[in-house]
């Protein structure tokens, strides 16, 4: 032990905590904290970027209006029936929680989840202009349903593909660990090659899959400019590029089902399909659920497969929150409104972290 | 093996390869000459063997253009960024995990509520804090707001705290101080966890757009997927298509030969990031 002799400083506990702890409160406080709170402060005032810019004094409080022109209007008036399409699903999902519930198919937390999901499914969608009426931001909440929609495809998407590779690839042969390792590829690139590859793959001109469309004598789709097949091809593009991740956490799920179970499952005679469907499933519902929050979490800040794909387009159906918070900030100069917006992303997606956090913890138990 | 299993493999690979398809296709129309891919993408094979082949597109690359700059600043945002928070990471989560100090709980409860604020939220606010002081247009404003992410000292709070507890207690018996302890004995031991750590930010850190996008306006700054952005809205216009679809493989390289190299620690740290990020 004779390195250490001559360093010996006679430092207490509580000043080396101080000394490493130091580094990373410093930058937190000045580069995550305070921004948060600024963040804040901003969308209470009226803040033009290029005014401000000049200006320091150019801006000026108003309260919560910035909030009321984002989400609010004149005249707005609820009804159970106004977007039928969502609140119907709101309604199924409130019956969905009940009956998972008491049948014993989802914990606690799970089902209280789905039923406070699909309550603002069914409550928010009912808010509508009345006679005369209108919204301040025609734009914002066709934006949010759009995110939600992105949401609502990819994630099931992700999840029972991830899911069924997984089963699949389950076992520590070569050849599988090689296939897993084709279909995590993908993962490790970024949202810009991605989306290179993908606009040219959809392009009708020179696109692969218009290629093979013709090959087979059908007429080339305009996959990134119809307004049907829009968000279908972001949703294609995403479900190629995240799959990886979500496959990984159903390996480690599959992989912590005990052995013995297989086993007495197969003197039963269910194998294959059978044992995926009577022993696999009923085992995943941890794993599944964390896989879906998480893929929530990560697709409701979708940017830059529609900043980069479609622009927002056509006509606004695959406009998503935080490209619309970006152009709001950076193209319209109004930070004030795009703060408004920041804060309620930041409460939706703060929202399903606890969620993750109070997961994560009961999984520990 | 049963037969059945061989019949597994055969049935996935087809899908793998489909899977792969996109990404064989951007190799391989980076290796085709630009006035063909003008008329047709698909001259061999749908266009995913490339033939008639040329290295021009990658020639062109390096000769002009701005990708190699790019590159170079992507490399060092990356590098720096993964060094800083493991710094910062290391010290930090030894602290929270093995020493004691007053406020100990509630600092680890504001740590774990920054978990909960995605970049989305904080990027306006940031923006105008780095105009404020003039730091946009540099690398290390593309490099600071994410070390501020808690995320890489609870990776290394979970690690030291799994670590038994004689093994510091017998240095502490010798006499050694709590800074020799962490520098000697405890950060040798981290090196698996650091190694995770490094690399989901180094993968973060290359990857990432938005930032990027909002705080480097000047091409000089940009990073290989911003200048990739920024060239793919025009590419059949100004670039050739080759070139861009080279500039993509570039772009790919480093964290592609990252992933098989280190493939067990890339999956291993983005699912901890998927996780915990």
């Amino acid at each position: 032990m004779t390195r250490y002799q001559g360093t010996r400083l006679a430092l207490t506990q509580r000043q080396a905590a101080a000394i490493l702890l130091l580094p990373f409160l410093t930058v937190y406080a000045v580069f995550l904290v305070y921004p948060f709170f600024k963040g804040v402060w901003i969308s209470l005032h009226d803040w033009n970027l290029m005014a401000v810019a000049f200006n320091p004094d150019a801006k000026s409080y108003v309260g919560l209006s910035n909030y009321e022109r984002v989400m609010w209007g004149s005249n707005i008036t609820w009804g159970a029936w106004a977007s039928p399409g969502y609140q119907f699903f709101g309604l199924l999902g409130l019956g969905t929680s009940v009956l998972l519930y008491r049948t014993g198919r989802a914990g606690k937390v799970t089902a209280l989840a789905i039923g406070i999901a699909s309550l603002l499914l069914f409550v928010l969608p009912g808010f509508h202009p009345g006679e005369d009426g209108r919204w301040y931001d025609r734009r914002f909440w066709p934006t949010v349903g759009n995110t939600i929609l992105f949401v609502g495809l990819a994630v099931p998407g992700v999840t029972i593909t991830a899911m069924l590779l997984a089963a699949a690839l389950d076992g520590e042969t070569r050849a599988k660990a090689v296939l897993r390792t084709l279909f995590f590829l993908s993962q490790v690139l970024s949202v810009t090659v991605v989306t290179l590859i993908w606009q040219i793959m959809f392009s009708p001109r020179q696109g692969l899959i218009a290629n093979v469309t013709e090959l087979v004598g059908g007429s080339p789709i305009v996959w990134l400019t119809a307004e049907g097949f829009a968000m279908a091809s972001i949703v294609i593009a995403t479900i190629w590029w995240s799959l990886g991740i979500a496959m990984i956490l159903f390996l480690a799920g599959i992989q912590d089902i005990s052995k013995d179970l297989y086993e007495a499952g197969a003197l039963d005679n269910a194998t294959g399909a059978k044992a995926f469907w009577y022993i696999t499933l009923p085992n995943l519902k941890r794993t599944i659920t964390l896989v879906v929050v998480l893929q929530i979490i990560l697709h409701f800040q979708v940017f830059g497969q529609s900043h980069l794909m479609t622009n927002g387009g056509p006509n606004d159906t695959t406009q998503v929150l935080v490209r619309y918070i970006y152009q709001t900030a950076f193209r319209d100069s109004e930070l004030g409104r795009a703060s408004a917006m920041a804060v309620f992303l930041f409460v939706i997606m703060g929202g399903f972290s606890i969620l993750q956090f109070v997961l994560g913890r009961e999984k520990d138990q | 093996m049963t037969r059945g299993y061989y019949w597994l493999i055969f049935g996935l690979s087809i899908p793998a390869f489909i899977w792969l398809v996109p990404t064989i296709w951007m190799v391989s129309l980076s290796f085709q000459p630009n006035d063909l891919l003008a008329r047709t993408t698909s001259s061999t094979a749908l266009g995913l063997i490339p033939f008639p082949f040329t290295p021009d597109n990658y020639i062109a690359l390096f000769r002009f253009g701005q990708v190699p700059m790019w590159f170079l600043n992507s490399l060092i945002v990356s590098v720096g960024m993964t060094l800083a928070v493991l710094a910062v990471s290391t010290t930090a989560g030894y602290a929270l995990a093995r020493l004691d100090f007053p406020f100990k709980t509630p600092i680890i409860i504001l740590c774990l509520m920054g978990l909960m604020v995605p970049e989305q939220a904080v990027f306006i606010p940031l923006y105008t804090m780095f105009s404020d002081w003039g730091w946009h247009n540099s690398h290390h404003a593309l490099i600071l707001p994410r070390v501020a992410v808690p995320i890489g000292v609870f990776l290394m709070m979970q690690f030291f705290k799994a670590i038994p507890k004689d093994i510091e207690e017998a240095a502490r018996i010798d006499g050694v101080g709590w800074l020799q302890i962490f520098w000697y004995v405890m950060l040798p031991l981290a090196r698996p966890a650091m190694m995770t750590l490094a690399i989901l930010t180094f993968l973060y850190a290359w990857n990432d757009y938005l930032w990027p996008l909002v705080s480097a306006q000047q091409r000089e700054y940009f990073t290989i997927t911003l200048g990739l952005a920024s060239i793919q809205s025009n590419f059949a216009q100004a670039e050739g298509l080759g070139r861009v679809m080279a500039s993509g493989v570039i772009a790919s390289l480093p964290v592609v030969v990252l992933f098989l190299i280190f493939q067990r620690y890339v999956v291993r740290a983005m699912t901890a990031g998927g996780t915990k990020g």
